[in-house]
This record gives structure tokens, C-alpha cells and sequence, in this order.
């Protein structure tokens, strides 16, 4: 299934974040933080709210720029300064609440910012007929059912919203995609199906992050998971390494000695 | 859940392939209730029905062509409302953008001698600049476009009365533009003013529904958040929309400086409010992101339509603020109400 081709020898890690720090005033949001994405890797990013989770993922975006540490794209050292920079390497985030607009059809929010054009005489116009195509197909490519493309995002359950952004993703051809909490509003059932195309990206060749305070959600289809807590890092395990009950002491308890940063709110 | 967890089949397909029946049952009746046009197309067909009834000349082509026309010069600001509106923006400041517009075009003509084409240039360019500044205090500052362009509101119907002394200008002589802009009539009682109207309302349709830029402004006023996150420019966006409703408002002032040839700086006090009801009446959504430029314009027919017909009617003219207030109430209830017929069968 490997459609995704790069030039890089395929050894070299996707993406890499070394010594990666972020200040805002004199909290330290993110602390000496190393992270290595693999080709068709998925990795899982938990730790509880405030540890840093969501300030690593916006400089992987290109939201933030770190303060110290760099960032390596395929091996080359880069410097993103916007969501636009990070989207042009084929780094696509999907957030939690911002990745469509409800009040417009799929196919409109499927090629929203990168529309497909036809030119007639002086003008160009949407391509509506390649939009509902490749639309149609890339539904039915993950499986979901709808009357058509044409269809309002607001009438989509919170599973397939997620589904249509991931299959966005790979549509144009994205290298990593980083996904914000994609199951945390979800059934069991949506859920396990969010789980599934996020397979599908990895069985395709792409790199996937996975934030989640649900260590249940992630271990499942986690090639590696890594812990945050208080902006460092206290965990980074290949899966066959660990447990779901290693993984959840840490979260709770901290890492052996650290057991002052004791909390009780368990995922 | 244990730490096994749900262990999906890779790659499987979860659910089964769309039936293909479904996909086409699709029946016209049901299609048709798709159509956000449907709440004023109702509200168009009762007041018709209600004026056929009481007066026979109300389906009369003359009675027809001054609904047009008058709904032209409301329909213009209407339809840069609309769009501006879909953009998450509203602009209450047309009403004086259109007297000013008018004014200046009035000003130039009469007190400056100027040609009345470069008159008209300079009067529209004076108008989307307005709007445009609208645009950049708004966005740049970032506060509510309602307060910006209600204090725009004020300020420049104050610089339009102090331009004039509060006088009305008038032109006497024939000026060849004026009837290109409004005097002149098509056919009947149909003034050309409701030609250019059509020709900008296909022209707006065909950007918002069939070009990106359409794609953009319904994006930026449903959610900028997630349209920004996809690289949509959700400033330009709205900021070219501000513009845009000030270049209409200002034609729909030089349209009527055509049809009645004087120009008041008190006219339009209620326009920017009449443009909003048009396009709510036509299935915009106040809060952005929803809307249809067909709409507006049956919004603005509507609203024309109650207009002619109590005079036709012999009612005191009195009246058309309190029917245009029951049809926009009217109208939003019936689309809010077949909204959630339609999400029941969905």
C-alpha cells in the first residue's frame, strides 16, 4: 500500500524535534523536549491537561516557533513560520473543533482552501464536477455512507467529521498527519472507527500523531507512545516495551521519584 | 474497555458501500425543501396572493415593473449585505453611504460641472472606500462590525447633511448618464435601474456558488477558525466583502439620483436595516456562514411588493414597516421550522 514516495532514503525519520523548548513569560510550556516520527509511524502523545501536549503539536504545525531546540523535516533542519509553511511540507494538523466548517457541504470543505479550478473565458470557476467526484470517491474509499457530497457537514456524526478530515489528509497527499483529540467527543463505536482510518493513513505511508488524554484510545494503534508532563518529557516507549498499566502509573504518578507531582485525575 | 481496546481490522471497510438506491432516490419534492429560497418563496406567493385578492391591478405589468424598480435600488445594497453578511460581517452604515454616494454624484454634476461618468466614478469610489475603512477599523482593531459602522452610520450622514446644509439636490437639465442609471425605463413601467441590479445580483451569485473566493466567504463566516486553519485569507476576505457592500450601496444611490433626479441627505435612513431584513427574509443566517443571493433578491421583491400593494390597496403607507417586520419574523420561523423537518428525515 505504499503510495507515498519521497526522496529521502526512507531509514531517516519523517520528522524530528530536538531539544525543543517554548516559553510564555517565565513558564517553561515546553522543556528540553525530543520527539522522532518514523515513516508510516504512529505516535501517541498523552500526558493531562496542561502537560504540554498541545504546545508541542503547534510547533510542529508551525503555529509557535520554539525558543530553543530545531526542528528536521526529512533530515533537513527547517524553520516554519505559519500553519501554511508546515501544510506545504506535508504536515497536516486536524483540530479538534476547527477542522470543518458545519455550516458547508463535504465537498466544499473537503478541497476548502485548495479548490480545483475550470477556466472559462476570463474566469475561473470551482470545478464542481471534479469536487463532487473526488469527493464521492473518497468516501466511499473509508467507508462512510451519505446521501451525497452535497451533504451538510452538520448533519455528519462526530466520527465521520473526523473521517472526512483524515481522508483530506491523504487526498492531498500529506506526509504527517497530527490529529488533536480525534476521539475524545466520540462512542465507542465512532471511536473505533476513527482508530481504522487511522490505520488506513499509517497502511498508506504516512506518520501520524495522535494526542489523546485516553491512553485506551491510543495504545491500540500507538507504534510508540510518548508522556509529557509539565512540559517534559517523562515517557517515550515503543509499544511492545510497556503496558497500558506502566503507561497509566506514569501518567498518574509521575516518573519514579518525581511522585510529588502526584494528581488523581485519571483519563 | 481493558488494554486490549478496540482492535480494528486494518484497512477494513467498516460499513458497507452506499446504497446505491438511496443515492438517487431523490425526490423533487424532497430536493426542493433543500433550497434555502423556500422560506421567502412562501412569503412572496402569500403576499401576492393577499394583494391579488383585494386588488385585480396588483398582477398588472405596470404594478410589476415599479416593484421591480423599486426593489432595484433596495435590492443592490441587499445583495452586498447578503454577502457580506455570509462573511460574518454586517454594515449598518449603507443608508448614509447611499445618500452620501448620491450627494457626491449630485455635487459634482451640478456644482463642479464635472463629466458625469468620471462624476459617477469618483461618487462609487468614494462609497467603497468607505466601506473599505468600515473594513480596516473593524478588523484591524478588532472590534464588533456593528459598532464600527454604526458610528460610520452617524458620522457620514453628518458630512452628508453638512455638505448640503441639509438641502435636497436636484438636477434639471437632461443628463444623458442619469437615465442610463435609472431614469430611463426598459419596458413599461421597468426603470434600467432594475437591469443593473439583475446583472449584479448574477454576478454575486455566480462568485459566491460557482469560485473559490465563494467557497472563502461562506468558510470565513462559518467558522474562521477552521477556515484560517486551512490557509483561507479570512482578513482579506472580509475586508474585500466591506468594500464591496460600500461600492453597491453607493450605486444604489446613484441609481435613485437617476430615477428621481435629486438627491436627499436624509434619504435612506432605514436602508441599512431593510437590507438586512431582505437578506433574512431571503435564508441568510445573522450570524454568517448560510446564505443566497437568489434569496435576498425575492427578499427585496418581497419587501418592495408590500410597499406598492398597501398603496394600491388604499392602506396608509404607515403600515409597510409593520408588514415587513411580520414577514421577516414570518419567514426566519418557517425556514428555522423546515430545517428541523429536514434533519428528522436526514
Amino acid at each position: 500500500m505504499e503510495k507515498v514516495t519521497t526522496s529521502a532514503p526512507s531509514d531517516m525519520p519523517v520528522m524530528q524535534g530536538i531539544k525543543l523548548c517554548k516559553w510564555f513569560g517565565r513558564v517553561a510550556a515546553l522543556e528540553d523536549v525530543d520527539i522522532t516520527l518514523e515513516r508510516g509511524e504512529v505516535v501517541g502523545l498523552v500526558g493531562d491537561n496542561g502537560a504540554g501536549k498541545s504546545t508541542l503539536i503547534k510547533i510542529l504545525s508551525g503555529v509557535y516557533r520554539p525558543d530553543s531546540g530545531e526542528l528536521r523535516f526529512e533530515g533537513q533542519r527547517v524553520e516554519m513560520d505559519s500553519p501554511r509553511d508546515a501544510r506545504r511540507l506535508g504536515i497536516e494538523t486536524v483540530y479538534q473543533d476547527l477542522a470543518l466548517v458545519e455550516t458547508m457541504s463535504i465537498a466544499r470543505n473537503f478541497f476548502l482552501g485548495a479548490e480545483p479550478q475550470r477556466r472559462i473565458g476570463l474566469f475561473n470557476l470551482l470545478d464542481t464536477g471534479k469536487m463532487l467526484q473526488a469527493t464521492e470517491e473518497m468516501l466511499r474509499d473509508i467507508g462512510i455512507t451519505v446521501r451525497s457530497a452535497h451533504q451538510e457537514v452538520s448533519t455528519l456524526s462526530g466520527g465521520e467529521r473526523q473521517a472526512i478530515a483524515i481522508g483530506r489528509t491523504m487526498h492531498f497527499g500529506g506526509k504527517i498527519l497530527i490529529l488533536d483529540e480525534p476521539t475524545s467527543a466520540l462512542s465507542v463505536h465512532e471511536t473505533n472507527k476513527v482508530l481504522s482510518y487511522i490505520n488506513e493513513a499509517r497502511n498508506r505511508g504516512l506518520s501520524v500523531i495522535f494526542i489523546t488524554h485516553n491512553l485506551y484510545h491510543v495504545y491500540p494503534v500507538a507504534d510508540k507512545i510518548i508522556v509529557l508532563e509539565h512540559g517534559r518529557k517523562v515517557g517515550d516507549f515503543r509499544k511492545e516495551e510497556t503496558s497500558v498499566e506502566e503507561l497509566m502509573d506514569i501518567i498518574v504518578h509521575g516518573i519514579e521519584g518525581d511522585r510529588r507531582t502526584k494528581k488523581v485525575t485519571i483519563p | 474497555m481493558d488494554g486490549q481496546g478496540p482492535s480494528p481490522v486494518l484497512g477494513s471497510r467498516i460499513t458497507p458501500e452506499p446504497d446505491v438506491d438511496t443515492l438517487q432516490k431523490h425526490s423533487f419534492w424532497k430536493s426542493l425543501l433543500h433550497h434555502r429560497e423556500i422560506g421567502v418563496a412562501c412569503a412572496l406567493i402569500i403576499v401576492f396572493t393577499v394583494f391579488f385578492s383585494l386588488q385585480k391591478h396588483f398582477l398588472s405589468s405596470g404594478t410589476l415593473g415599479d416593484i421591480v424598480t423599486i426593489a432595484a435600488e433596495l435590492g443592490v445594497v441587499a445583495v452586498g449585505a447578503s454577502f457580506l453578511m455570509i462573511s460574518g460581517e454586517m454594515d449598518l452604515s449603507v443608508g448614509s453611504n447611499f445618500a452620501f454616494g448620491g450627494m457626491i454624484l449630485a455635487m459634482l454634476i451640478t456644482k463642479q460641472n464635472w463629466n458625469p461618468l468620471l462624476a459617477f466614478i469618483v461618487a462609487i469610489s468614494c462609497s467603497a472606500g468607505i466601506g473599505a475603512l468600515n473594513g480596516l477599523i473593524t478588523l484591524s482593531i478588532g472590534i464588533p462590525s456593528f459598532i464600527t459602522t454604526l458610528g460610520a452610520m452617524m458620522f457620514w450622514r453628518g458630512v452628508a447633511l453638512y455638505l448640503t446644509q441639509g438641502w435636497p439636490i436636484s438636477i434639471f437639465e437632461d443628463v444623458p448618464l442619469l437615465r442610463w442609471l435609472g431614469g430611463g425605463r426598459v419596458v413599461a413601467t421597468v426603470h434600467i435601474s432594475a437591469v443593473w441590479w439583475l446583472i449584479i445580483g448574477v454576478i454575486f451569485w455566480i462568485v459566491l456558488q460557482k469560485t473559490p473566493y465563494g467557497n472563502w466567504v461562506f468558510a470565513t463566516g462559518g467558522k474562521r477558525g477552521a477556515a484560517r486553519a486551512l490557509g483561507v485569507p479570512d482578513v482579506k476576505v472580509k475586508l474585500i466583502n466591506f468594500t464591496l457592500i460600500g461600492l453597491l450601496a453607493g450605486m444604489g444611490g446613484c441609481f435613485q439620483l437617476g430615477r428621481m433626479g435629486s438627491m436627499s441627505p436624509v434619504w435612506g435612513q432605514e436602508l441599512a436595516l431593510e437590507a438586512i431584513a431582505a437578506s433574512v427574509i431571503g435564508g441568510n443566517a445573522l450570524t454568517g456562514g448560510v446564505g443566497s443571493i437568489l434569496g435576498t433578491m425575492l427578499g427585496a421583491i418581497t419587501m418592495a411588493s408590500i410597499r406598492i400593494g398597501l398603496v394600491m390597496i388604499g392602506a396608509p403607507a404607515y403600515w409597510y414597516m409593520s408588514f415587513v417586520g411580520f414577514i421577516v419574523v414570518a419567514a426566519v420561523a418557517l425556514n428555522v421550522k423546515l430545517g428541523e423537518v429536514i434533519s428528522w428525515k436526514k
